[in-house]
């Protein structure tokens, strides 16, 4: 708040005074002692808690319910602390520091009570901070944010939202498995919203409005450059993912490509039928290129530089982003037969827009079950091939592209589930003639919760065919690390060896991401680690310590999994707005996108069924800060060992139990409550009865029911609240908050007007004011009012503001030549400028002849 | 609830006069020795020598935590403040306990004239005492005898002519188990809601209002007169070394004669038995200290009814009730009951205590109900060992025992219900039920 003051030396103005008002004052000639709190020798005053002379300190103890204008209350049990010599710990808030006193704050002790009592706040806590939806997104898209945006037809602002965490919303509306939509709790009413399709809109419409010559919206303001040049290589979505926001954070960077354009994976592995390459691939990279950030194609990492040269050439940070295109081999006996192919280098050719040669008539078997497997499959079909069979060693829910397989099918695949390749069969002239498979049975769950096959002996047969696509996943090439690369290194399981949080590699400035360091995975995932390295790296070229940066990521991801137990019972019902795709038979010759966008109408109407479920509250709550601090709630980002995109839950819930399920209460005008969202802090009630004095709110009820509530859980219209925000201000997660309110114009009827001038002193905005006549003049308000919790600052601004204007006005009017009598024309100014003190900047109002300027 | 004939050779301090059932005359108890103590502190001892004796006395406090009620006393007389104060418990928070009522209409002069010496002895001039407000007779009889000692002189406005101002008042306080906790008493007093403050300060620093107060028992207090008038040395002859002199029990359930009698700290369990005639039936344990008590088995009955030795056993003094269990009683049924009134009783302001205590009582209803989780007994102590230790008042602290007492005590039939949903006791019924239909 202070930087919107202008920078005085003189006396304190009126908003510095009321600034230091908030905060408690203590005698400086109060005796000083010392107490050992950590292992340090603190001073402290006579009078001070402990958690005061930590505090001042700058140690941090944490606290739920203590608000620092009042005494400590006791009821969070956060701020419990050692101290040598007694048998249970204290609470800091509540406890006086004494000369020679030895405190710790952080033993394992102490850890493990506040984390029980988090723990037990959880296990009642039924709410929930992001959205599954979000949760679950491997990029933590603001999803309800996007279609909130989508539902006024703000398409330029869905797709900035969006653009906040992937920059590509038409891209992934194409590609993304949308593991969102599984989780959507608009599922609970009838169906998921769908969520892709939904971006997809707002992404196209946005490439529209770009070919018309528009720019792309940008997420951030763009920073001034750095001056740090950044080499990104790769191409695909991690490394266009961190150059992107490599260049917005005001980095010089370019970007390395093997092949002979842009793209990656995005261009060379996934079929023109799901992503268009010139209509949205190559507009959808021009708003990265905007940005300022080139490209070098035909350059590959140990084939054209090392990372030597580059760094030689002065690039102060290196991004390895080049993705996995070895594709594994089965390792089964006749495998080097010829027409057995490499399911990447089919799609290459097929994705050049080029007929893989002789595929048309050709009997093919596709084994695996991803992406690439599917995209083998369909584009066999497309190119012609007489029989396509799909194989894949566990059951087709297990696979990764399940969602894509039913399209599959009715393009006339043949599905075999559950069976393994044993060996290849070829002819004299070692040409396959048919692959021979083994059943397989499904075992015990593995690490990634599917079911292991298991072979089935005895269960052998054949499936004759003429080529053999292998689709079985890949890994990376790693051959550059030979040469010029020294300090960076590959993993046991030949990945490329990054810290999963600061991406660093074993060499400074060296990063690496994406699939390079994890194994392939999908788009929306390689987009999240591309930005993720982004920040890394921005903050490494700022000089930033990586092990700090590591704390930051972790918490700006974090992955909190709360209760989710809310009956959608009063929910009209209004079902999915589904795609539609063309018809099998006309889509399996065709490269033409197969899936028929939605009409601005659905587009609109399908974000309209997002129910919303996000905290207001989740930058600024106490309580989920803290959770994530003690490990209650955090999924971590230490990578799982079934993918390592995906997070491990630490500790799940040990108390879940019975639990509340409260009514949200928005009839007030300015604050709105959420009492499932309580803690039972205490704060509001203490701060409303001993700081305003209205006392609305108390504990109520006994037991395990107690709430801090109004009496009787009365609306706060019918209590004495003067709707000041303090509660709001005060409460440490979202259980009160300043309503987002968005006023549009109000009518004056100003044939009843008395002309009273109660609407002029009582706006807190100076929407009103005497006109020249002494009449009201209103003015409308269109844009969002901003909260409650920024009315302070505001109210500062405008009185300093305010008062140099009017300074400004008559030295103008004097200079022009107007004599004016600044005694009688100045607005009274409040009591630190020279005047009555209301601190209102509006003067007495009433008298006539006051000439306001404009 | 009846009063026990005292066994031989047991002192009688709080039930040693005749009772003044129906007599509350000034007279009349002053015949039976009322208000001597008082005249004598009041022309001879002064404050300081009350407060020696009552210290030198070792006289813990009987609301159940055993303060050394001298030590507080010297620490309310040197505190600051504008006014001190001087507050008796008689609310008897634990509803299953009679014992306090049972003393308050028997002597009520001996509470009134407790409290006033210990208002004379700190220094305050004003003191309440505070009473159930369902005990009726007890009000009555606590605010004649007020009445009649203020009529005398014998309090009042310069109180026997010594210039002294020593204020009575009994007020009737309706309210929950938590007025057991002193600080949960006082903001009642203020008309505040009925939820304790982190101590330290201490009430005896800062109480009601504010100002520094004593807040003992009634029977604390009854005990005072005695040890002021027959010394302090006679009161240490009482009784166990560390803790002299006696102590009100009351003694419910399978025992032939239940009841309320007078016992000297230290005495064995047995021996309290005993005087209620004994266990009727076959004795499986004692729930010494009241709901939120300890569960002490048949097989330790030699412990001693003393304050180090119970806390020892995981019980407490707690309210003075015991409550004795034959075996048609089931430990686990019965912890769960405890712990899920305690829960009820919670005022709700800790997260330990609201969530926590609440928490605990579900997993011993998912013992009872034959549906526990894998890790609920490990999940029982570790969640014990985190609401003790983040406790702030007593309630908290003493939650726990009936569980982990249980649990220590009576393994056994613990692990029948967790691991073989079976209750020996025949208690928990849907057990059998939940058993088949849970797996």
């Amino acid at each position: 708040m202070t930087d919107l003051l202008p920078q005085e030396a003189a006396a304190p103005s009126l908003a510095e005074r009321l600034l230091e008002t908030q905060a408690p004052q203590r005698p400086l000639s109060a005796p000083t002692f010392t107490v050992e709190v950590d292992g340090r020798q603190l001073t402290g005053h006579a009078g001070q808690t402990i958690l005061e002379v930590c505090r001042d300190a700058g140690i941090e103890v944490p606290t739920l319910c203590y608000e620092p204008k009042l005494p400590g209350f006791g009821a969070c049990r956060m701020c419990v602390v050692e101290v040598e010599g007694e048998d249970r710990p204290p609470i800091s808030c509540s406890r006086d520091a004494e000369p020679g006193m030895v405190v710790r704050t952080q033993t394992p002790r102490l850890r493990q009570i506040r984390k029980t009592n988090l723990e037990l706040i959880f296990s009642d806590h039924n709410a929930y901070c992001l959205p599954p939806c979000q949760n679950k997104c491997p990029s933590h898209i603001d999803i309800p944010g996007f279609l909130k945006a989508n539902t006024e037809g703000d398409w330029a602002e869905s797709a900035r939202i969006f653009k906040r965490t992937i920059p590509f919303p038409s891209i992934l509306g194409r590609v993304c498995p949308a593991p969102c939509e599984e989780h959507c709790r608009r599922d609970e009413v009838e169906e998921a919203i769908a969520i892709r399709d939904s971006h997809r809109y707002a992404g196209d419409q946005v490439l529209k409005l770009q070919a018309e010559g528009t720019r792309a919206p940008v997420p951030f303001e763009i920073q001034p450059p750095t001056g740090k040049r950044v080499a990104v290589i790769g191409s695909g979505p991690t490394g266009m993912s961190t150059a992107y926001y490599l260049a917005i954070a005001g980095h010089d960077v370019t970007v390395f490509e093997r092949d002979p354009a842009a793209g990656g994976m995005l261009r060379y592995g996934i079929p023109q039928y799901r992503l268009p390459k010139v209509e949205i691939l190559e507009a959808e990279y021009q708003a990265v290129w905007d940005l300022g950030v080139k490209l070098v194609v035909n350059a590959a990492l140990g084939r054209d530089f090392t990372l030597d040269d580059l760094q030689n050439q002065g690039y102060d940070s290196v991004c390895i982003a080049i993705g996995c295109y070895d594709t594994n081999r089965l390792g089964i006996p006749g495998e080097d037969a010829e027409k057995v192919l490499d399911g990447l280098e089919y799609l290459r050719v097929a994705t050049l827009g080029l007929r893989y040669p002789g595929h048309e008539g050709k009997r093919v078997v596709v084994i695996g079950g991803g992406f690439t497997s599917m995209d083998c499959t369909r584009t066999s079909i497309r190119q012609g091939a007489r029989q396509v069979t799909l194989v894949y060693r566990r059951d087709m829910k297990d696979m990764p592209a399940a969602n894509e397989v039913h399209e599959a099918i009715e393009e006339g695949a043949v599905g075999i589930f559950q069976a393994a390749p044993t060996r290849v069969l070829a002819d004299e002239r070692n040409r396959v003639t048919g692959v021979e498979f083994q059943r397989m049975r499904l075992g015990e769950p593995d690490a990634s919760g599917r079911r292991r096959p298991e072979p089935m002996p005895g269960t052998e047969f054949v499936i004759e065919c003429d080529r053999v696509l292998l689709a079985i996943g890949q890994g990376p090439d790693l051959s550059w690390l030979e040469r010029g690369s020294s300090g960076v290194e590959a993993t046991k399981n030949r990945r490329l060896k990054a810290d999963a949080v600061t991406f660093a590699t074993g060499r400074p400035g060296v990063f690496g991401t994406g699939d390079v360091r994890v194994g392939s995975a999908t788009v929306v995932q390689a987009n999240a680690e591309g930005r993720r390295a982004a920040y890394a790296i921005d903050a490494y070229l700022q000089g930033q310590d990586l092990e700090q940066i590591r704390t930051r990521q972790t918490l700006a991801e974090p992955q909190p999994e709360f209760l989710s137990i809310v009956p959608f019972t009063g929910e009209v019902k209004e079902p999915r707005y589904r795609l539609k795709a063309m018809a099998p038979e006309v889509r399996n010759t065709s490269y033409v996108e197969y899936e028929i966008p939605y009409s601005q109408t659905e587009a609109m109407a399908e974000s309209k069924r997002c129910l919303q479920c996000t905290c207001e509250a989740i930058g600024y709550c106490d309580l989920r800060r803290q959770g994530i601090e003690y490990g209650t709630v955090l999924k971590t980002l230490e990578p799982q060992q079934s993918g390592a995109f995906s997070f491990r839950s630490v500790l799940e819930n040990r108390f879940t139990g019975e639990n509340h399920d409260y009514i949200r209460d928005d009839s007030h005008a300015f604050i709105l409550r959420e009492p499932s969202r309580c803690i039972d802090c205490g704060r509001c009630a203490q701060v409303c009865k001993e700081i305003v004095g209205a006392a609305c709110y108390d504990f109520m009820r006994t037991g395990f029911d107690t709430l801090v509530t109004t009496p009787l859980d009365m609306s706060l219209n019918t209590t004495p609240c003067v709707s000041c925000g303090r509660c709001a201000e005060t409460c440490p997660t979202g259980a009160l908050m300043p309503k987002p309110r968005v006023l549009e114009k109000y009518d004056v009827d100003e044939s009843r007007c008395i002309l009273c001038g109660i609407c002029v002193d009582a706006c807190p905005y100076d929407a009103l004011r005497c006109g020249p006549d002494f009449e009201l003049s209103h003015e409308s308000r269109a844009e969002p009012m901003i909260d409650l919790m920024a009315i302070s600052a505001i109210d500062r601004d405008t009185e300093i503001s305010y008062v140099e204007r009017e300074r400004d006005w008559l030295a103008r009017a004097e200079a022009s030549g107007r004599r004016l009598d600044p005694a009688k024309l100045l607005p009274v100014l409040p009591a630190g400028l020279g005047g009555d003190g209301r601190g209102n900047g509006h003067g007495p109002g009433g008298a006539g002849g006051h000439v306001r300027p404009r | 609830m009846e009063l026990l004939e005292r066994p031989r050779g047991w002192p009688g301090v709080l039930l040693g006069r005749p009772a003044s059932d129906g007599e509350t005359g000034l007279e009349a108890a002053e015949r039976a020795g009322a208000w001597r103590a008082w005249r004598t502190a009041l022309r001879e001892h002064g404050p300081e020598g009350v407060i020696r004796t009552v210290e030198a006395s070792g006289l813990r406090g009987r609301g159940g935590a055993g303060f050394p009620t001298g030590a507080k006393w010297r620490a309310c007389r040197e505190a600051d403040g504008r006014g001190r104060y001087v507050v008796a418990n008689g609310v008897e928070a634990d509803p299953s306990a009679q014992l306090d009522r049972a003393l308050m209409e028997r002597d009520p002069h001996a509470v009134v004239e407790g409290t006033a010496l210990a208002a004379y002895a700190v220094g305050a001039g004003e003191a309440i005492i505070c009473v159930r407000a369902g005990y009726v007779r007890a009000f009555e009889r606590l605010s004649a005898a007020v009445r009649a000692a203020e009529e005398a002189g014998l309090i009042g406005a310069n109180a026997l002519g010594s210039g002294v101002d020593v204020h009575l008042d009994v007020r009737a306080v309706s309210g929950s188990f938590m007025l057991g906790e002193e600080t949960v008493l006082l903001r009642s007093l203020e008309g505040k809601r009925a939820q304790p403050d982190q101590r330290p300060p201490y009430p005896a620093q800062r109480g009601l209002w504010g100002e520094p107060t004593v807040v003992n028992n009634v029977e604390t207090l009854a005990a005072v007169p005695w040890i002021v008038e027959r010394g302090a040395e006679a009161y240490g002859r009482i009784g166990a070394k560390q803790a002299p002199g006696t102590t009100l029990v009351q003694l419910t359930g399978a025992v032939r004669h239940p009841g309320i009698l007078e016992v000297p700290l230290g005495t064995r369990l047995e021996a309290v038995v005993d005087a209620g005639g004994g266990g009727a039936g076959r004795l499986k344990a004692l729930l010494v200290g009241g709901p939120s008590g300890g569960f002490v088995p048949a097989d330790a009955l030699e412990t001693r009814f003393a304050f180090g030795a119970l806390a020892e056993a995981g019980a407490i003094m707690g309210s003075g009730t015991i409550l004795a269990l034959d075996e048609r009683a089931c430990i686990v049924d019965l912890a769960t009951l405890m712990t899920r009134f305690l829960a009820t009783e919670a005022c709700g302001k800790t997260i330990p205590c609201r969530i926590g205590t609440k928490r605990l009582a579900e997993i011993g209803e998912r013992f009872t109900g034959g549906r526990p989780r894998p890790r609920d007994p490990e999940l029982l102590g570790d969640l014990a060992a985190d609401v003790r230790d983040g406790a702030l008042c007593a309630l908290e602290l003493t939650a726990i025992n009936p569980l982990v007492s249980g649990m220590r005590y009576f393994e056994q039939e613990f692990e029948d219900h967790i691991l073989r949903s079976a209750c020996p006791a025949g208690v928990c019924r849907p057990l059998r039920v939940a058993a088949g239909a849970a797996h």
